[in-house]
């Protein structure tokens, strides 16, 4: 697989209130193409501020992002917005659909900020938000709101939402936090079936260890610091390691 | 699906918050436009006046009173000095030294803007001379009620009040009215000290003061010297008092015991002449023994911007006994009035409008925070900040233009409601000219609210937003 994602040297520095908060503390790292990456660790351990530094969601202090070898810091606004819009798919931990808007058009909502979308593509987006729906065995749901679906369904339709721009990269930021078990494992699936099917480079925070067994690579995080390659992640985690 | 539909939905999502913003714009838009509505309705009805009654000046005598009733008990119309003078006279003599010295000031007043002077020597230009139209009051009892009697020359008093229209009737025919001026201005003439000295011997009038007609003459055997005037005793009646009285064509009145008939009732015009009772000066001067006297003369410009200012001023100035009063400077005066009371209640719907501001801007700062994790949301799929910027203008626009509506709406109600409590009693004029400056300070206010915390948020960093629960 060819080095798609690369970071160098990452920090971020927060400050809240008197207190200087290190969440990343120089990160370097490489992520190939069609990868399916998951990085696990305790709370507060960085997992989040790096995936949002990759995602173009928050600055980092020092260091750089390179996506196809560009560096996604140096964009202006409107640039990384629409880097975002047609990059990356974002799968958040609440299922943030809007309540006003319909199965179908909160899908295809990521289309309104494209700024290349034309007028004569809507019906063609909306063709490929119902095969999506479809594939997510969400068709008969089209019509609903989000108040009338399930957590999973809800889940679906975020996950159909991150796709529908055709997107290289999903950002999966713990997508299977506040769901039962049965649920955890069809959106575990799902995900599954986005790396292998779509051929998307797939990058997961999450606390469930249920993650380990799908994903192609598994990232701890302690402190602000990555650890790859590890021979067993999960007793790593639980035992502290990481050092 | 577009931002707009985007905005509309999200509009459509809080419809309590956004009434409760909608509301202060509403009332903030609603006082305004009332009061323009009666500001404007107060200053048009003063314009078509001075439209109607062309650059009109009144001379009346220097020391005159007023503040009678017009029309008599049960019809209140209060009468102002420009409109009935009483107890106070001019000699009529005193006119031509009037109109002399009102021409003079005219020319003067052209000659010194620079603009044409009318001279009938030169081909082409027609002297368009000012004409002028004596009045004299007096309280007389009407079919056993007192009322303000006015006695007019009908010829010059419809040449100034060009707008006067009858009802019903006619008036005389030119050559009656104008043997009658003709014949009574002969009579009157000024002696060497300056009084007016009157030739009574030239009227039909008994020993008791009555005018006398000419079935009267032969029966009480009294000869006037000159042959009685055709027209003598009739009588035009103001529209509102004839109404009021339930007086028609032909009707009989007797004034001070001397007997008239009603030949014409007018149209009612708004003015101190709708409750008025008509008859020849030359009568009128007989009947309360005021031969050679007026009670004030108007006079019309016949010129289009003429300098009648000026005119008011040498009058003031060169003519002793009389005040001259414009018509414009009356008005201006109401003007004055009700641009002082427009600009004091303006200042009270600006601190209404800045209070109500205020209100939305910390209404509007809680609503957009309540969707704070929405925009970090909308943000990360995508959305610029000018993107996210104008969904939030898109929503307060539409929210701004129809609280204008409503507030437009609404402050036509308010206008009548104002008009009365104020005490204006204009004739309120919807217009709809009123409605794009309702929509824009509607828009404005909506949109001044807005601006700092959409500007805010726009910026706020995605991360940030997550941290805050997502509004169901």
């Amino acid at each position: 697989m060819s080095e798609f994602i690369r970071t160098n040297g990452l920090k971020k520095i927060y400050h809240v209130g008197d207190q200087r908060v290190e969440a990343l503390k120089g990160v370097d790292l490489e992520i190939a193409q069609g990868d399916f990456v998951v990085f696990m660790g305790h709370s507060g351990s960085g997992k989040t501020t790096l995936v949002s530094t990759i995602g173009g969601l928050t600055r980092p202090t020092e260091g750089t992002v390179l996506i196809e070898g560009k560096n996604i810091w140096k964009l202006n606004d409107s640039q990384l917005s629409n880097f975002r819009n047609r990059k990356i798919g974002f799968m958040f931990q609440s299922f943030s659909l809007l309540p006003t808007l319909n199965v179908l058009n909160n899908v295809v909502m990521p289309a309104i900020f494209n700024s290349n979308s034309r007028k004569k593509d809507t019906d063609a987006l909306k063709s490929k938000a119902i095969s999506l729906l479809t594939d997510l065995d969400m068709k008969s749901k089209v019509n609903s709101f989000p108040s009338e679906l399930s957590g999973g369904e809800q889940r679906r339709v975020a996950i159909a939402r991150a796709l529908i721009n055709d997107p290289e990269i999903i950002l999966a930021d713990e997508p299977t936090g506040e769901l039962d078990i049965r649920t955890e494992k069809e959106v575990i699936e799902i995900c599954c079936q986005i790396n292998n099917v779509y051929k998307k480079t797939l990058i997961v925070v999450s606390h469930s260890l249920t993650w380990l067994e799908k994903a192609k690579t598994t990232i701890v995080m302690k402190d602000g610091f990555i650890y790859k390659d590890l021979a067993d992640p999960v007793q790593a985690i639980m035992n502290g390691v990481c050092k | 699906m577009k931002i707009l539909k985007l905005s509309i939905l999200e509009l459509m999502r809080r419809p309590k918050k956004n009434m409760l913003i909608a509301s202060s714009i509403v009332i903030a838009v609603a006082l305004l436009t009332s009061l323009s509505i009666v500001s404007n309705s107060a200053n048009l009805a003063i314009m078509e006046i001075i439209a109607k009654t062309g650059h009109t000046l009144t001379v009346r005598p220097a020391a005159s009173s007023s503040g009678a009733n017009a029309g008599g008990k049960g019809q209140e119309y209060k009468l102002t000095t420009s409109e009935v003078v009483l107890g106070s006279y001019i000699p009529e003599a005193a006119v031509p030294e009037i109109m002399k010295n009102y021409d003079e000031a005219i020319k003067a007043g052209w000659e010194k803007k620079g603009g044409l002077v009318s001279n009938p020597g030169v081909p082409g230009v027609v002297l368009e001379p000012a004409t002028w139209a004596p009045r004299l009051f007096e309280k007389a009892e009407v079919n056993g009620q007192e009322v303000i009697v006015t006695g007019i020359e009908l010829r010059k008093e419809y040449f100034v009040r060009f707008w006067w229209n009858l009802t019903s009737g006619q008036w005389p025919a030119d050559t009656d009215i104008k043997d009658v001026n003709t014949n009574i201005s002969t009579q009157y003439k000024l002696d060497s000290h300056g009084n007016v000295v009157i030739d009574k011997t030239s009227y039909g009038v008994d020993s008791s003061g009555r005018i006398i007609a000419e079935e009267e003459k032969k029966k009480d055997k009294v000869a006037p010297v000159k042959p009685i005037l055709k027209g003598w005793d009739d009588a035009y009646l103001g529209g509102a008092y004839a109404k009021a009285r339930g007086l028609k064509l032909g009707d009989r009145l007797a004034i001070n015991k001397t007997e008239f008939t009603v030949r014409g009732i007018l149209e009612e015009t708004n003015s101190a002449d709708d409750y008025m009772v008509f008859i020849p000066l030359s009568t009128a001067q007989s009947l309360f023994r005021k031969e050679g006297l007026i009670s004030l003369v108007s006079v019309r410009a016949m010129c289009p911007n003429c300098p009648v200012g000026d005119a008011m001023v040498e009058l003031n100035k060169n003519v002793t006994g009389i005040t001259a009063v414009s018509q414009l400077d009356v008005a201006g005066v109401q003007f004055d009035f009700f641009n002082m009371l427009y600009k004091f209640l303006l200042a009270v719907v600006v601190s209404t409008i800045a209070v109500g501001i205020f209100s939305i801007f910390n209404i509007v700062t809680g609503s957009l925070y309540a969707r704070i994790r929405e925009i970090g949301m909308l943000k990360a799929i995508g959305a610029s900040r000018s993107q996210l910027f104008r969904i939030f203008i898109y929503e307060h626009f539409i929210l701004g233009l129809a609280a204008g509506i409503i507030g437009y709406l609404l402050g036509l109600g308010m206008a009548y409601i104002l008009n009365t409590l104020l005490d204006i009693g204009a004739v309120i004029r919807i217009s709809t000219d009123f409605l794009p400056r309702a929509l824009i300070l509607g828009v404005v206010c909506s949109l001044v609210a807005i601006i700092y915390p959409a500007y805010k948020l726009s910026k706020l960093k995605i991360t940030e937003t997550f941290r805050t629960q997502w509004e169901s």
